[in-house]
């Protein structure tokens, strides 16, 4: 069941009533979708950051509209800490939706006792997939990774009727590799001069003028 | 060795102002967690190659680092005891322009623990103030 939350309408707009209402523990919205207008809300700021950090995509908007609403897009500050503006969109429950969920590793690699490193490359993947069956993540079982060996994208265990809608089916989520070392201070040297563009031929233009 | 670019447009640069906090490259990207400028300057080649050496030794071969700023602006001087004047001084060394919010550098691999005490020791090297970063929910 999705998650309830209470949403105000919100009738002043601009940067600084949108600033005063995050003073004030607001955070500003927007729902949109399904050709009908867009309405402009605010939602409360702690319940919607527990949401997020719950993992929490299909939201049951109530209060001043009652409508489900899916979770498109979250602004956040500089400092990634405060959560600036969010985006709903209209949603209806076997909507297909397009969407990017975090993946994650779970187990430990026996590459890592043969002296190996888990490297993830890719952390979040695009999927689509029924609103009603939104996955939190997608979980990655390590427990096979033996050294020189890898998870691609096509070997990700996804939830029912969800596809991957990005990337190569061939990239590698997830590999144990030997640690390459850095070489360390010893093999400092004295670096030279870059190389300038387009130096040489300035010398030739004056070789000409003269 | 220090990092520095390999072709340049001008040997020389302005030296600019730092304004406003960054917009981008302020997450977590490539690693699970990261080190964030709190602080802007000028982060010179050395100090970044400081930075990855502490790290680089407490990590040892466990985890991945992963440094996200790169030294681009070249930084002149003119030698001491020099009358004013006499035009721009020579290339010194070579910096990178931080803004605040800046992720510096990134690592994975290892715990949060290890990555907060890896992120210590990398801190007492930097000019700036920074803190620990976690990824950023999706």
């Amino acid at each position: 069941m999705a998650l309830q939350l209470a949403v105000e309408s919100r009738n002043l707009q601009g940067k600084r009533n949108s600033r005063r209402l995050r003073h004030s523990g607001q955070i500003p919205a927007i729902l949109y979708g399904h050709g009908l207008e867009c309405v402009p809300l605010s939602v409360a700021s702690d319940v919607l950051s527990a949401a997020i950090r719950h993992g929490s995509r299909l939201v049951q908007l109530t209060g001043a509209i009652n409508e489900s609403a899916f979770i498109r897009e979250l602004q956040w500050d500089t400092w990634g800490t405060h959560i600036v503006h969010v985006d709903f969109t209209r949603i209806s429950e076997h909507e297909i939706v397009e969407i990017r969920v975090p993946v994650e590793l779970r187990g430990e690699a026996p590459g890592v006792r043969e002296g190996g490193v888990v490297v993830q490359l890719i952390h979040e993947v695009e999927i689509a997939c029924p609103a009603s069956a939104i996955p939190e993540k997608i979980d990655v079982n390590i427990n096979h990774l033996a050294l020189e060996q890898s998870v691609t994208l096509a070997s990700l265990e996804l939830p029912e009727g969800a596809k991957l809608t990005a990337g190569d089916p061939e990239d590698i989520v997830v590999h144990c590799i030997v640690p390459v070392e850095m070489p360390e201070e010893g093999a400092e040297a004295v670096p030279g001069e870059p190389e300038v563009i387009g130096a040489k031929a300035e010398e030739g233009e004056e070789e000409k003028e003269d | 060795m220090a990092l520095m670019p390999k072709r340049v447009k001008h040997r020389k640069s302005q030296r600019g102002r730092i304004r406003g906090s960054a917009s981008r490259g302020n997450r977590v990207v490539h690693g699970d967690y990261g080190l964030q400028a709190m602080q802007g300057g000028w982060l010179s080649a050395a100090t970044l190659e400081a930075g990855r050496i502490a790290a680089q030794q407490y990590l040892r071969t466990e985890g991945r680092l992963y440094i996200r700023v790169f030294p681009h602006k070249p930084i002149t001087s003119i030698p001491l005891e020099t009358r004013m004047g006499k035009g721009k001084g020579e290339p010194e060394y070579w910096a990178a322009v931080i803004k605040p919010g800046t992720v510096l550098y990134e690592v994975s691999g290892i715990s949060e623990e290890a990555a907060r005490m890896c992120f210590t020791r990398l801190a007492h090297k930097m000019p700036v103030r920074v803190r620990f970063l976690r990824r950023r929910p999706v």
